[in-house]
C-alpha cells in the first residue's frame, strides 16, 4: 500500500462496500504518511524517530442518519467488520438529512498539482546522513554565536510526506500529496535564578525554502538574548506591535466565530456582521488555497468542493463566513468552505519600524503564553513575551504581562501592516501595528 | 464501587493480532541488535465511541479503532523510536531496525526471560465500554438535553455528547518486564448557549473518569447539566476585571491548574536532567510555605489521571513532590531514574504507540491546609476570586506560567461582589509558590476531563486544590 493510486483503490473499495452494506451516501478517505525527526541536544542525538502511518476514515448516511468513523487497522477482515459496524450503528441515530454529501458537480479540483507545488522531489532523495549533518551543523552554528550563559542547545530537523486519497458516492475521487520540512533550535540560558528559553522554528513545503543554517541559528540566538532580564512594566494602554510570526494567534481568534457551527449555535460574536466594518480600512484577510508551496494550500476542501480563494475581510468589512455543506443547509446560505486554507494578510507599504519610530511607548509581542478568547462575546486575554520599544528603540525585555481586549474592537485599532510577510506558516501575515491596546503588568 | 468482573488478560488480548512471547522476543532482539541500555515494545489497541446531540437530535456518532506498536531503544539518555500500525512480524522487525539505529556498534543484547509485573487495579469496571450497544448511550445524551432546557428559560441551544474508550496496552521490556493493562475512559460533555435580551453567552461542563457506565449515577448526570447552565447564566452578566497585579483566591477544585502549570511541569525530571527547568537545582530546598504539600498521584480510584502501571512497565504510586514546602522529588521515567540513581515514580507516559515515553503528571493536587475557605475570602481587601478555568501554559526554564480564568468574582472588602470572566492570569512559578499565604481545608479533586500537552503529546490528567490565597498575580483585565 504505497502509491496514491493504490490508496485511491482502497478508498473506492470502502465507498462501494459501505453502499453494499446499506449506506445511501459514503465519503471515504485513506491516508499514508512518513515522517522523520531528529533532535540533537548538547553534542549528541537526543531522539531519532521515524514512522510510517496510515489510516482510513469514512462517513455514511443511512436512511438520512449520519455517522463518521476512523481506523488504523487496515487488515481486510478488520475493514469489513468495521464498515458493517459503522453502517449498522448509524441506524440507531436520528435523521438529519442536512448531512447529505455536496452536489457532485460542485466537487473537483480548483488548481493543478503543478500550480499548488506541494511536493518537493528533493524529499525522496533526503538521506539519514544529511539529516544528521544538518542537525549537527545547526547546533555548531548556534554555539559559534556564543549565546551568553548558555545552559543547553537543542536543534531539530524533520521532514515527511503525506498521501491522501478520497472517494465519495457523489462521484468525486482524487488524490493529493504534500511534503514538509522543518528546522529549528531551542536555547536555554542562565539568567540569575531563571533559565529562560527561546526557540526559532521554520516550516516549508520545499527544503530549499527553509532559511540557511546560519539564519536559523542567528534568529534563535537573537530571540534567546532578548529573554535576558525580562519582566513586566506597568499596566496601561500601549501601541501593540505584533510580530509577523506571532500574528496567527490574534488572527486565529476570528476562526471560531466565523464558522458556520458557531453562527448556527448562536455562539458567534460575528453573527449578523456580514457586510459590516469589523476592522480598520487597512485590515484585509484573504483565504487563499492556491498559494504555491503554501502550508495550507489545497485543490479541494473537506467536502470535496472545488477550492476557491475569497476575501474574509476586505478593507475592514466582513465579506464571508466559513460555511460548509452541512451548515449551508442549516442556515440556508451559500457555501464558501467549511475550513480555512492559507490565511493571507497583504503587506503594507511601510516597514513597521518606520511606523513606530516616533511612538513614545510600544510593546513588540513576538510570542504568547496561555490565554484564550471567547467566541460568543469576542473578549480575549493572552499572556505575552516581547520587548518594550521607546521612540522606536528596544529598551527592555518583557514577560509576565497580559494583553486583553475584544475581537470586535481590536481590529479597528489596526493602524498599519508592515512589509515583512512571514511565509513559514499557514497564516502569512506581516507585522501588525495596533494603537491603544490594554496591557497588564505591574 | 461495585466489584469487578474478570477481564481479558491483555497478553491474550493481543494474541488475536498474532502477538505472543516469541514475537516480542524477536522484535526486542532486533531492536537491541546494535546494543541498548534499555528497549521496549508497546502494543496498544483502543476502540472508542462518541454519540452527540445537537439541535434536539442525536444526530452524530463516531466509532474509532486504533491499533499499533511502538518500539523504543535507549542508549544512555538517547532514544531511537519507530512505530507501525501493521502488526505483521516483518513490519515490526523493520520498525525495530529503524529504532536500533540510535545505537551504533555497541554489540547485540539478547532479551532476558520476561516476568509479569503485578499491578493493582485502580479502575475496576463491571463491563468494558465496547460491550455496550451504541443505542444504550442515546437516552443519556437525550436526558441531559431535556434537563438543560428545563433549567432556565434563557437556555437557547444545547449540545451534549458521551465519549468512551476501551484501551488495552501491553509493554515488554528488554530487561524482562511485561505489564498489561486495560484502561477504560469516559467523558461526558454539555454545552449550552444562553440569551437574555441582547446578551449572549455560553457555558459548558464535563465529567471524566476511568470507570464504566456505573460512573454515571443520577448525581453526576444532574451536576453535569446544572453546572453547564449555571456557568452560562452567570457569564451573561459578568465582565472583565480591571487589569493589574492583585491578590488572587483560587477556589477549591480545578484551581489545581495553578499547580499543574506553576510547578508540575517543572517537576518532570526530563527537564531537570537536561538542566532546563527552573527547579533543576532546588531538590531538598524550601520552595513554598510549610502549609504547602503537593502530590502527584496515579492511585486515586477511577480518576482520569490514574494508572495501574505506567507505559514502560513500572509500578505507579502516590508521589509527594513538595512536602511541607520542601521539594522532595521529581517525576521520573526510567531514563531520568537511571540518571539520578533513583527508582522510577511510574510517571513514564505516552499519548499512544506513536509516541515515545516522557515523564508526565497523573493527578496533581495540594493537600488541605488549616484555613476555612470563607476566612480566606474575608482576608482580601481587593482582589480576584477564580472558580473555573480553561487552559494554561508554562515556560519551563523561566518559570513563567499562565492560566485562563473562565469565571470568578471580584473580592471587595472580604466579600465576593461583581462576577468576572475571560481573563488570563500570569505569574512566575517559584515566586507564586513562595507567595501562597493561606491554604484551605477543603481539598476537591476536580472531576473534569483535563488533558495535558507536552512535546506534541496529549495525555489525560487530573488536578485538585483546596481554596488557596496567592499574594499577587498579574490579571489581564480591562482598563480601570
Amino acid at each position: 500500500m504505497n502509491s496514491p493510486a493504490e490508496l485511491l483503490e482502497i478508498a473506492k473499495y470502502v465507498e462501494r462496500r459501505a453502499r453494499e452494506l446499506g449506506a445511501d451516501e459514503v465519503a471515504a478517505g485513506v491516508s499514508r504518511s512518513v515522517q522523520t525527526t531528529l533532535v540533537r541536544r548538547d553534542g549528541k542525538i537526543e531522539q531519532a524517530s521515524e514512522a510510517t502511518s496510515r489510516g482510513l476514515v469514512f462517513s455514511v448516511l443511512v436512511d438520512g442518519k449520519y455517522s463518521s468513523h476512523s481506523t488504523s487497522d487496515l487488515r481486510p477482515a478488520a475493514i469489513e467488520s468495521f464498515l458493517k459496524q459503522g453502517v449498522d450503528a448509524t441506524r440507531f441515530l436520528e435523521e438529519d438529512r442536512d448531512h447529505a454529501l455536496a452536489d457532485g458537480k460542485l466537487c473537483g479540483r480548483g488548481a493543478t498539482e503543478e500550480a499548488l507545488d506541494q511536493y518537493d522531489p528533493a524529499y525522496a532523495k533526503r538521506t539519514a546522513d544529511e539529516r544528521a549533518r544538518d542537525v549537527e551543523a545547526l547546533e555548531v552554528e548556534v554555539r559559534r554565536l556564543e549565546p551568553p550563559g548558555v545552559l543547553s542547545v537543542a536543534t531539530h530537523v524533520g521532514d515527511g510526506v503525506t498521501d491522501v486519497a478520497r472517494a465519495m458516492s457523489n462521484g468525486f475521487a482524487d488524490t493529493a500529496r504534500d511534503a514538509w520540512f522543518v528546522a529549528g533550535a531551542e536555547i536555554t540560558l542562565k539568567d540569575g535564578e531563571r533559565r529562560p528559553e527561546a526557540s526559532a522554528f521554520y516550516a516549508s513545503r520545499y527544503l530549499s525554502d527553509l532559511p540557511s543554517t546560519a539564519a536559523v541559528a542567528e534568529d534563535a540566538v537573537a530571540r534567546a538574548k532578548e529573554r535576558i532580564g525580562s519582566g513586566p512594566v506597568e499596566s496601561g494602554t500601549y501601541t501593540l506591535v505584533l510580530a509577523n510570526r506571532a500574528a496567527s494567534r490574534l488572527l486565529g481568534m476570528l476562526a471560531a466565530p466565523l464558522s458556520g457551527a458557531a453562527l448556527h449555535q448562536n455562539r458567534s460574536c460575528l453573527q449578523g456582521k456580514l457586510g459590516e466594518k469589523i476592522g480598520s480600512d487597512v485590515f484585509t484577510l484573504i483565504d487563499d488555497p492556491f498559494a504555491p508551496r503554501g502550508l495550507g494550500s489545497r485543490a479541494w476542501d473537506g467536502d470535496g468542493l472545488v477550492a476557491k480563494a475569497f476575501p474574509v475581510v476586505k478593507d475592514g468589512v466582513l465579506e464571508n463566513y466559513y460555511i460548509g455543506t452541512y451548515y449551508s443547509r442549516k442556515l440556508n446560505v451559500a457555501v464558501t468552505t467549511g475550513g480555512r486554507s492559507n490565511w493571507v494578510v497583504p503587506p503594507g507599504k511601510v516597514p513597521w519600524e518606520t511606523v513606530v519610530k516616533g511612538t513614545p511607548r510600544a510593546i513588540y509581542v513576538d510570542g504568547f503564553l496561555g490565554g484564550n478568547s471567547n467566541p460568543v462575546t469576542g473578549d480575549f486575554s493572552f499572556g505575552i513575551r516581547g520587548l518594550l520599544y521607546e521612540n522606536g528603540v528596544p529598551t527592555r525585555s518583557l514577560s509576565e504581562m497580559n494583553v486583553s481586549g475584544n475581537v470586535l474592537e481590536v481590529f479597528h485599532k489596526l493602524v498599519a501592516c508592515g512589509t515583512d510577510v512571514w511565509p513559514f506558516s499557514g497564516v502569512q501575515s506581516p507585522t501588525l501595528v495596533f494603537d491603544g491596546i490594554q496591557f497588564s503588568g505591574t | 464501587m461495585s466489584s469487578a468482573v474478570a477481564k481479558p488478560e491483555p497478553i491474550e488480548w493481543f494474541a488475536q493480532f498474532g502477538v505472543d512471547a516469541m514475537v516480542t522476543r524477536r522484535v526486542l532482539a532486533e531492536a537491541a541488535r546494535n546494543g541498548a541500555d534499555d528497549a521496549d515494545v508497546y502494543f496498544e489497541h483502543s476502540t472508542s465511541t462518541t454519540v452527540s446531540l445537537q439541535d434536539r437530535k442525536v444526530n452524530r456518532a463516531h466509532l474509532s479503532v486504533d491499533l499499533g506498536v511502538g518500539i523504543r531503544v535507549v542508549v544512555g539518555d538517547q532514544v531511537g523510536y519507530a512505530y507501525t500500525e501493521d502488526l505483521s512480524i516483518e513490519s515490526m522487525l523493520e520498525a525495530a531496525r529503524v529504532a536500533s539505529q540510535i545505537a551504533k556498534g555497541g554489540g547485540g543484547h539478547a532479551p532476558v526471560n520476561t516476568t509479569r509485573v503485578k499491578v493493582r487495579d485502580f479502575y475496576p469496571t463491571n463491563s468494558p465500554w465496547s460491550d455496550m450497544e451504541l443505542k444504550a448511550r442515546i437516552p443519556m445524551v437525550r436526558r441531559w438535553e431535556e434537563r438543560a432546557f428545563q433549567h432556565d428559560k434563557r437556555i437557547d441551544k444545547v449540545q451534549t455528547s458521551l465519549s468512551d474508550v476501551d484501551k488495552h496496552v501491553l509493554v515488554v521490556t528488554l530487561d524482562g518486564h511485561m505489564a498489561a493493562d486495560y484502561r477504560p475512559m469516559t467523558r461526558a460533555f454539555v454545552s449550552v448557549a444562553a440569551i437574555d435580551g441582547k446578551l449572549r453567552e455560553s457555558g459548558s461542563y464535563n465529567v471524566a473518569s476511568r470507570r464504566g457506565i456505573d460512573f454515571y449515577d443520577d448525581a453526576v448526570q444532574d451536576r453535569l447539566v446544572d453546572q453547564a447552565c449555571l456557568r452560562a447564566i452567570q457569564a451573561l452578566h459578568a465582565g472583565m476585571p480591571p487589569a493589574g497585579e492583585m491578590p488572587v483566591v483560587m477556589a477549591a477544585g480545578s484551581s489545581g491548574i495553578l499547580l499543574h502549570e506553576a510547578i508540575g511541569h517543572g517537576m518532570e525530571a526530563d527537564f531537570n536532567r537536561k538542566g532546563i527547568s527552573i527547579y533543576a537545582d532546588k531538590l531538598n530546598k524550601s520552595i513554598a510555605p510549610k502549609d504547602v504539600t503537593i502530590v502527584d498521584d496515579a492511585t486515586l480510584p477511577g480518576a482520569r489521571g490514574s494508572l495501574n502501571v505506567d507505559d514502560e512497565a513500572c509500578e505507579t504510586e502516590r508521589t509527594v513532590l513538595v512536602d511541607k514546602g520542601v521539594l522532595r522529588t521529581y517525576l521520573h521515567d526510567k531514563i531520568s531514574a537511571r540518571h539520578y540513581g533513583v527508582k522510577s515514580t511510574g510517571s513514564g507516559r505516552r499519548e499512544s504507540f506513536r509516541h515515545p515515553v516522557l515523564p508526565r503528571m497523573r493527578t496533581t493536587y495540594m493537600e488541605p491546609g488549616p484555613h476555612a475557605p470563607e476566612d480566606i475570602i474575608k482576608s482580601v481587601k481587593y482582589g480576584l476570586y477564580c472558580d473555573t478555568f480553561q487552559n494554561g501554559q508554562v515556560q519551563i526554564g523561566a518559570g513563567d506560567f499562565a492560566f485562563y480564568v473562565r469565571s470568578g468574582f471580584l473580592i471587595e472588602d472580604g466579600k465576593l461582589t461583581r462576577p468576572v470572566k475571560d481573563v488570563n492570569l500570569i505569574g512566575n512559578g517559584p515566586q507564586v509558590l513562595e507567595s501562597i499565604e493561606m491554604v484551605g481545608n477543603d481539598l476537591v479533586i476536580d472531576e473534569g476531563g483535563w488533558t495535558c500537552g507536552k512535546d506534541g503529546q496529549s495525555v489525560p490528567v487530573g488536578q485538585g486544590m483546596p481554596t488557596v490565597k496567592v499574594a499577587k498575580l498579574s490579571v489581564g483585565g480591562g482598563a480601570k
